[in-house]
């Protein structure tokens, strides 16, 4: 059998950017590895017999094997009959996704298996106005809390047309990347009103800003769940680490998404060899043994993606491969990854500010944020910028992270017509 | 943590980078490629409106940062840039985002897999269909999708998406490859390109397909395009695996010569052939549809 995902380390690169580099960073820790858990029996696979690991989503009293399903992707029936056959429970669909006929499929097979009640079905609203990209604020235009409440209620009633279903187990307020989306008065009617008539049983918000999401919603405390972006680039982030903890310790139920791809820069668009399989399971393995968290929803649009995904349910112990593949230090060098350490600085005879025209280097080249950039850059103190740097390549090779600092501000002196104040 | 690594740690925690600031692409994006798009939008621009900002340009690398998790389907047809920009028209602020998806067969790829048969279709480009406030359609290697909202937005969303679709030009021509399915009893627009994980397998791709009233029920008919004869008698073995190791894979030769039918418990029923250099595949067979299968593997030799 071919190797499952036939990522390459291109594809691998562009999607969880920087996750491999938080590997070194963190020197074989605990955290680099994930949280030892109770939990690792020996890994029978799906169709053995076993029993997954199954975790309670916070104060909801639903229990959930970890691995679940984000449909997302998919557009093949069969996938999600795959998926129930092997012994996920619970599916995450979204009005919009493939124009809501994501919710149809999700509708017409769970309804053919006859097995609503056995399964967790969730999805989502985006509030209106909302489009992709970024959009100054002063070009959204206001919708009043009384239109927010009217489309979350008409959008949601649509939904459950489309997945044939009475009621959802999670509605979630979607793409919730600021407080004020959160905490939005018209979508919170919507919501708790939804609730109390028992059309979604919980409700939650979902956010590609972890640590924010997981603070605000423990703040307001009136969401069930935050649906996260929470993978292996977050290693070094004691503040979310600490959120997650916080928000799991009031009951929040926390599933994490994007554990294994997705919603990531890429760095160095010249790397190309083949990606192993283990580099899919290690990055869940990493996610899921956080016991704060309850399950993962890696979006699978084959077969052999399940095939290979849901054993990571019933054993959460990495494999010499998968403990191999987090450790590796080529890859941890392509990620270039700079901690902010501040090492360097030492290490500059002209004291340039290293730090600042690496994060600078990271808004222009892989965030493509021109003015975030220009931002940064104009931060750094006179004497200390570009301009200091006479690229004598002390640096070369002193970077514990892997950075090739030279190059960086190589790049970033070419980029300079473009980002200087 | 300090205010600068707060900054960085949202952003790379972020799908969806600050929102607070205008992305631009400082990626190597072609000059040429950039002319080529801004081109496709009439300057002036349509009634007289003022566009909001400059445009920005995104390429595969980096469309994470304007669609997030979407990004994975035109990944998934190669999309090589997208042209982004916002425009004002009396009340009417409108988005044109014009993706460029290489070839003629990805643009329609890409189409087809956020097309419903149940969509309200108009005649903007080679296909296209509406909403309020919405309309997308394709032509030649654009995909192209219009949003807007306030007092007139459909009218001026229609306006607009007549004056690109004169600027891209060309013939309007459905992908050629189309015509090797049967037009009988197929269903209207459910025709797809695929050129990833066809019926949830890679070994498939690419592949096209539609969907046919064959009986009471409907069924599927995939033609997966291999390389070669040798190719698509690979797709049929590894098919033939997966199905003898999930279920079942029987002779059918009621269907043609070497046809072959598998099933299992999550894919139901399907009949396969090799017919020159393709694997032609009907999902969900009725009993009744082995002429219809062999004439439809006629029509590939």
């Amino acid at each position: 059998m071919k190797s499952l995902h036939l990522w390459n380390r291109r594809d691998f690169i562009a999607k969880p950017t920087v996750w491999l580099a938080a590997s070194h960073l963190l020197g074989g820790s605990t955290v680099l590895f994930g949280q030892p858990t109770q939990a690792e029996p020996a890994a029978p696979h799906p169709e053995a017999g076993g029993k997954p690991i199954c975790r309670t989503l916070g104060k909801t009293g639903i229990t959930l094997p970890i691995v679940s399903m984000g449909v997302m992707n998919a557009d093949v029936p069969g996938l999600i009959r795959r998926s129930y056959e092997l012994g996920i429970r619970h599916f995450d669909s979204a009005a919009h996704y493939q124009e809501g006929r994501n919710e149809e499929m999700v509708g017409s097979m769970i309804k053919e298996m006859s097995v609503r009640d056995q399964v967790i079905i969730s999805t989502k609203v985006l509030r209106p106005g909302w489009t992709f990209g970024p959009r100054a604020p002063d070009q959204a235009r206001n919708y009043s809390p009384a239109e927010v409440k009217a489309h979350f209620l008409e959008v949601f009633e649509s939904s459950l047309k489309r997945l044939q279903m009475d009621y959802v187990d999670i509605f979630y307020n979607h793409a919730c990347d600021s407080e004020a989306d959160i905490a939005s008065e018209g979508a919170l009617e919507a919501l708790t009103a939804l609730k109390k008539e028992g059309k979604a049983r919980f409700i939650g918000v979902s956010s590609h800003r972890p640590e924010m999401a997981l603070r605000e919603v423990t703040k307001l405390g009136v969401y069930d769940v935050v649906l996260t972006t929470i993978n292996y680039t977050m290693a070094n982030d004691e503040g979310l680490l600490k959120a997650i903890d916080e928000a799991a310790n009031k009951g929040i139920g926390i599933i994490a998404m994007k554990t294994q791809a997705g919603g990531f820069r890429r760095p160095d668009a010249r790397a190309e060899s083949p990606l192993p399989p283990a580099s899919q399971t290690a990055a869940l393995k990493w996610v899921l043994r956080h016991e704060a968290i309850t399950t993962a929803i890696p979006g699978y649009t084959r077969y052999e993606q399940i095939d290979q995904d849901f054993p990571v349910a019933f054993n959460l112990a990495y494999t010499p491969e998968e403990r191999e593949f987090l450790s590796a230090k080529n890859v941890i060098a392509e990620a270039q990854f700079c901690r902010q350490c501040g090492q360097c600085r030492t290490d500059c005879a002209r004291g340039v500010d290293i730090p600042t025209l690496m994060r600078s280097h990271m808004y222009a080249v892989q965030y493509s944020n021109r003015d975030l950039a220009r931002f940064t850059l104009a931060s750094v103190e006179t004497g200390k910028g570009l301009d200091a740097c006479s690229s004598c390549g002390a640096c070369k090779g002193t970077c514990r992270n892997y950075v090739n600092i030279g190059t960086k501000i190589a790049q970033l002196k070419a980029l300079k017509p473009d980002i200087a104040v | 943590m300090n205010y600068n690594v707060l900054i960085l740690a949202s952003i790379l925690l972020s799908g969806v980078p600050v929102a607070f600031t205008q992305q631009m692409q400082l990626a190597p994006m072609p000059s040429a490629v950039r002319e080529r798009l801004s081109g496709l939008v009439p300057s002036p621009p349509p009634l007289r409106s003022t566009a909001q900002e400059q445009p920005a340009f995104y390429g595969s690398s980096n469309l994470y940062q304007y669609m997030d998790g979407a990004a994975d389907t035109f990944q998934a047809y190669d999309i090589q840039a997208l042209f982004h920009q916002d425009f004002k028209v009396g009340p009417v602020e409108l988005t044109v985002d014009i993706f460029d998806m290489g070839t003629l067969e990805n643009a329609f790829g890409m189409y087809a897999a956020e097309r419903s048969p149940k969509y309200d279709f108009v005649a903007i480009g080679t296909e296209g269909y509406r909403d309020e406030g919405i309309l997308n359609f394709f032509q030649d290697r654009y995909y192209v999708k219009l949003a807007g909202f306030g007092a007139g937005v459909d009218p001026a969303v229609r306006q607009f998406a007549q004056a690109i679709s004169e600027r891209i030009g060309g013939d309007k021509g459905f992908p050629a490859f189309l015509s090797k399915l049967p037009e009988a009893r197929r269903k209207p627009r459910t025709e797809k390109y695929l050129a990833k994980d066809p019926l949830g397998h890679p070994f498939l791709s690419p592949a096209y397909q539609a969907v046919y009233e064959l009986d009471a029920g409907e069924s599927i008919l995939m033609i997966s395009v291999g390389a070669s004869a040798e190719d698509a008698a690979s797709r049929m073995r590894s098919l033939e695996d997966h199905f003898r190791h999930t279920g079942h894979w029987n002779p059918a030769s009621e269907f043609g010569r070497g046809a072959a039918r598998g099933s299992n418990s999550f894919e139901g029923s399907l009949v396969a052939a090799v017919s020159g250099h393709y694997l032609l595949i009907l999902v969900n067979p009725p009993s009744n549809s082995a002429t219809f299968f062999r004439d439809a593997a006629a029509r590939l030799q």
